[in-house]
């Protein structure tokens, strides 16, 4: 069965005027817990001032930062689920809340930089299909992630004797990129990294991680579960602090999505996530139920 | 505290200030991104006119969204300063005092700070909509075909920065990392 893609157009356009004006609830709160126990003063009041701006941006009905970043939609769906052409309802909506003032125009081609003026575009938004054929329901999150943020990526393919003993290969080249990027991708970060598969399955695994599961949630490997909070504290000790100038306050999170590779690789890659975490999904079921994804 | 200060800056006011400074800038200042930049630095290269005065101006990198109803402008935070590197000397070397932005600057940019008395400040990344509060009123310059990104004239109050690059040498990006990391 293909859900009917007309009862969608409304869902996609809230999740698109959702994703310019708020951030997940997870992350204010990560942030608000951030501001009690960070030391500098001047980077307590930039994250009372980022959560501000959201309020602000709530009751004034605007977008919260004057980038939308680059839209990219997650969908999982099953065997009764079959999404129709959301793709179609994606862009009529990014092109809609672009008319009505929530996106400034920001697509471009990627050489000679011309700008429809309407944030359309070829692939955009950027899609990724998951298919579970058993999966009853069809999930679909938008998530806006900012292009400041890309300036730090980092993507390498090591090898295993490059991976190093603990893994510490793989803790430098992180800790490294971080401290490079600074305070461009509008910290505090969250960051997300894939490794494995080839290069392409790395760097999709890095957004997809940091795009789509709650900054709050712990992994159930327990080996990425730990190198990500063995990353996150590690990464709070370079300094670099809200907007980096300077704090204990730099990641909000770590997220490592993984799959398996070929013995003479090791693929990771790194996304940054700027602070303004804007993720929006809503999951719905063949009878016409709908819930919120968080 | 913040230290409040008003637009044109002087050259005494530059030099008072300090990396780490939290200041509310008052007045006016000119938004430009890498397109409105590449077409300033090509007038000078002329010898031609600029379509504002720049001499102790401060520029705001910024790509605003555009304004609701009643409102001057729409989100207006900060972006990435380092694409303006290549095109910042030669805009100091003619007058600019000040610029803000978000991220680290080149060395040539930095040592052009010193050698011409200008300060760099950065605003709160992603913090749009707040510091659009601060924007009074939007009027364009010029280049209205680069939209978001054309110059407009941006009468702030109160407008919060943090200086980041002093006339001095002093690099907030490198002290403040410092002061807060723990080895
Ligand atoms: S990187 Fe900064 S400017 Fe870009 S979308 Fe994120 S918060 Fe906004």
């Amino acid at each position: 069965m293909i859900m009917e893609p007309l009862d969608l157009y409304a869902d996609i356009y809230d999740l698109v005027v959702k994703c310019c004006t708020d951030i997940s609830p997870d992350v204010k709160k990560i942030m608000q817990n951030a501001i009690e126990v960070e030391s500098s003063p001047t980077a307590r009041s930039m994250m009372q001032a980022m959560l501000d701006d959201v309020k602000l941006a709530q009751e004034k009905d605007k977008p919260l930062c004057q980038s939308p970043g680059f839209p990219a939609v997650y969908v999982t769906f099953g065997d009764g689920t079959r999404p129709g052409n959301i793709k179609e309802l994606f862009a009529k909506a990014l092109v809609t809340a672009t008319k009505n003032g929530y996106m400034r125009p920001s697509m471009v081609h990627p050489l000679t930089r011309s700008n429809p003026g309407d944030n359309s575009g070829v692939r955009v938004p950027n899609f990724e299909f998951d298919y579970v054929p058993e999966q009853e329901f069809l999930d679909i999150t938008l998530s806006f992630k900012g292009c400041g943020a890309e300036l730090g990526n980092a993507m390498k393919i090591f090898t295993t004797a490059q991976l190093g003993k603990d893994y510490s290969g793989l803790k430098r080249f992180v800790l490294e990129t971080v401290t490079k990027a600074g305070g461009v991708p509008c910290p505090p970060i969250g960051l997300g990294i894939g490794i494995g598969g080839q290069m392409d399955v790395a760097c999709r695994l890095s957004r997809r991680g940091i795009s789509t599961r709650r900054w709050d949630d712990s992994n159930p490997d327990s080996l990425y579960a730990s190198l990500e909070s063995e990353l996150l504290q590690a990464i709070n000790r370079l300094g670099i602090g809200p907007a980096g100038t300077g704090g204990d306050t730099t990641a909000l999170a770590v997220k490592i999505e993984g799959a398996s590779t070929h013995t003479a690789i090791a693929p990771v890659a790194i996304s940054f996530h700027c602070w303004t975490a804007r993720r929006a999904g809503i999951r719905l079921y063949p009878d016409g139920k709908r819930e919120e994804i968080l | 505290m913040a230290r409040r200060i008003s637009t044109p800056l002087t050259d005494d006011v530059v030099k008072t200030l300090k990396a780490g400074d939290n200041v509310l800038i008052s007045g006016v200042i000119y938004t430009a991104r890498d397109a409105a930049h590449k077409r300033l630095v090509a007038l000078i290269e002329k010898g031609e006119e600029l379509p504002m005065d720049i001499r102790g101006q401060v520029i705001y990198y910024v790509g605003p969204c555009p304004a609701k109803p009643g409102m001057a402008i729409g989100s207006a935070g900060p972006t990435t300063s380092g694409r303006m590197d290549p095109y910042a000397p030669i805009l100091m070397e003619n007058g600019l005092k000040g610029m803000i932005g978000k991220g680290r600057r080149s060395d040539s940019v930095r040592n052009a700070m010193v050698k011409w008395n200008a300060v760099y400040f950065a605003a709160i990344g992603g913090a749009g909509a707040l510091l659009s509060k601060c924007v009074k009123a939007a009027d364009l310059v010029a280049y209205e075909d680069l939209g978001p990104e054309a110059i407009r004239r941006l009468t702030v109050e109160d407008f919060p920065v943090v200086v980041v690059n002093d006339a001095h040498g002093n690099d907030l990006y490198e002290q403040g990392v410092k002061e807060y990391r723990i080895k």
